[in-house]
């Protein structure tokens, strides 16, 4: 796997309202070598600061040519500062890193993302066939489910939920996921569900498909130092005991590999 | 007016590095995890992540948290074990042109022991550091680095185990840092490396608890760095073997720095983990600045007082 560590111009910075933000980044070695799942770091301010002195691990939205992507919320100090970033400014990315998404496209996908969750499915999304891939997406608000109408080329279906029902269907994008599990059980085609999203949602999609038997893959956040597997500072805990580490054994994991119980 | 190419060597006891810069414990892995961002040959050396004898799982997360210029960890030694680093781990690391140096964490002084003993018939290893100071561990450790006389006692185990050269890492949560160098000194070891990280925490106000799942953490990062320099000046005038110094060196000025105070080399920790070629970086800088203000070799910057 190659990683590159650069300073690359910003190309674009788009607000999306909502404190949800999208970056360009012209690097062309990355967005060649990034696969949907992967993740970057990203380095806020200026390269003298301290303060933040981490970078920040963003995964990738999607790779076009020699551009890059990243779908983001601000949060804190470091994502305040990516977000000051304009055009023509540069900055130090590290990437790709970590595991991506497993792609199959000979059976169903089924894709799950609740809040800024969908900025990695979308990478997916787009290496997927249109035919057999369907997109569940969720929200606390419509004006949270950013870039939701970027997916619909992408899929036969694009099911929306927001919590507040301003949008789409009115409650949790996993009580969408259980009606449709049940359905597509009843045509006899067992599905991939592909998940990312906050952990409370992500755990009960892993919980939903391990008592359906679907096989099931999720791209899980964490506090990171370094995201090259240096600090183990990202560890979750592992089904049967231990600790994976998101930074190179994810960020996506198959969910049976997740001790659910004990995390968080 | 240019001067002629300083000589970066230094000698730690009988190590010979080719510069003053390795790379800290904890903060490379076991050194192959870095190969493709940094070229490893080019340093003075790198010491790995601490071995225990058995595996261990480390703490529950959250491991880390970001304070400002500063890192606080708890990642609770987290390491495959001996056996397996010499099986999976110590081979590849022959192929690389630097010196390396095995951390060793053990839980009684038989253990520091016992891991060097298999260190040293391992080959492949130049040195050991011998870590008696980790404060995010609840048996061994940090008990043995608080204690003059503990902290002696572990280095004797460990020397009298190996032909190796000996560095003992030592911890900065103590009163007199010189009390726990001098006694070290006595015991044999060859060298001293100081200093770990400060015992610290944070809390996560909106969810009302500590923000580490162990509670307590390690701090590291630029944060510390006016408090180890202190530590390694005291430490440089107190014994007669070489000092590395360690804490939040970030740039090669913050090298330099170290230097002055009497440090025979430096550890970059830390900043590693954020700029993975910071340690390569420094490393010129410091050429430069010797250069510059005409050193011809490391040793000369020291301030003599």
């Amino acid at each position: 796997m190659k990683r590159l560590d650069i300073s690359a111009p910003v190309l674009s910075q788009q607000d999306l309202g909502h404190g949800i933000l999208l970056l360009a980044i012209l690097a062309p070695e990355i967005a060649k070598a990034a696969l949907p799942g992967q993740f970057c770091m990203l380095h806020a301010g200026s390269p003298e600061t301290t303060d933040p002195l981490l970078r920040r691990p963003f995964s990738i939205h999607y790779a076009d040519g020699d551009t890059i992507f990243f779908l983001y919320r601000v949060v804190g100090k470091g994502t305040r500062l990516i977000a000051a970033m304009r055009p023509g400014d540069v900055i130090r990315i590290l990437g790709p890193l970590g595991c991506g998404f497993s792609i199959s496209a000979e059976t169903k996908n089924i894709l799950v993302g609740g809040g800024l969750g969908t900025a990695p499915l979308f990478f997916l999304a787009r290496s997927l066939p249109r035919e057999g891939t369907t997109i569940m997406l969720g929200a606390k608000t419509s004006g949270e489910l950013a870039r939701a109408d970027a997916f619909l080329p992408h899929a036969e279906k694009v099911f929306l939920s927001t919590d507040d029902g301003s949008l789409g269907q009115h409650g949790l994008v996993t009580e969408l996921l259980a009606g449709h599990i049940q359905r597509t059980l009843c045509t006899g085609f067992l599905p991939l569900v592909s998940a990312c999203g906050p952990w409370p949602m992500v755990r009960a999609v892993a919980h939903l498909c391990h008592i359906n038997g679907i096989p099931c893959q999720v791209s899980l956040e964490a506090r990171m130092a370094c995201g090259t597997g240096l600090c183990l500072g990202c560890a979750i805990p592992r089904s049967g005991g231990g600790y994976l580490h998101v930074c190179t054994d994810g960020p996506v994991l198959d969910a049976a590999l997740v001790d659910w119980e004990t995390s968080q | 007016m240019s001067h002629p190419r300083p000589d970066l060597s230094v000698a730690i006891g009988p190590l010979r590095l080719r510069n003053p810069i390795l790379l800290a414990s904890g903060t490379c892995g076991y050194g192959r995890e870095l190969a493709d961002l940094v070229d490893i040959g080019a340093l003075g050396g790198i010491v790995l992540k601490g071995i225990s004898l058995k595996p261990r799982p480390g703490n529950p997360p959250p491991r880390i948290v970001e304070t400002p210029s500063g890192l606080l960890n708890a990642i609770g030694l987290e390491n495959v074990g001996i056996d397996t680093f010499i099986e999976r781990k110590l081979p590849s690391l022959r192929e690389i042109d630097t010196c390396i140096v095995s951390n060793i964490l053990g839980e009684s002084v038989e253990e520091y022991g016992e891991l060097a003993r298999i260190l040293d018939m391992a080959g492949g290893v130049h040195a050991i550091e011998v870590n008696i100071s980790c404060p995010n561990v609840k048996a061994g450790g940090f008990a043995f680095g608080t204690d003059p006389a503990a902290a002696a006692e572990v280095t004797l185990a460990v020397k009298e185990s190996t032909c190796l050269p000996v560095i003992v890492k030592l911890s900065p949560n103590v009163t007199d840092i010189t009390a726990i160098a001098r006694a070290v000194e006595k015991a044999g070891a060859d060298a001293l490396s100081l200093v770990n990280t400060l015992f610290g925490m944070a809390i996560d106000i909106r969810r009302r608890r500590p923000a580490l799942a162990n509670v307590f953490g390690g701090l590291s990062g630029p944060a510390i760095r006016p408090v180890a320099l202190r530590m390694v000046w005291q430490t440089v005038r107190a014994v007669g073997i070489p000092v590395i110094g360690i804490g939040g060196i970030r740039t090669a000025g913050d090298a330099i720095e170290f230097l002055m105070a009497g440090a025979r080399a430096v550890q970059i920790g830390t900043i590693s983990l954020v700029n993975p070629r910071a340690s390569t970086e420094i490393i010129s800088g410091i050429e430069s600045f010797m250069r510059e203000e005409g050193f011809s070799r490391i040793t000369d910057m020291r301030i003599d007082r």
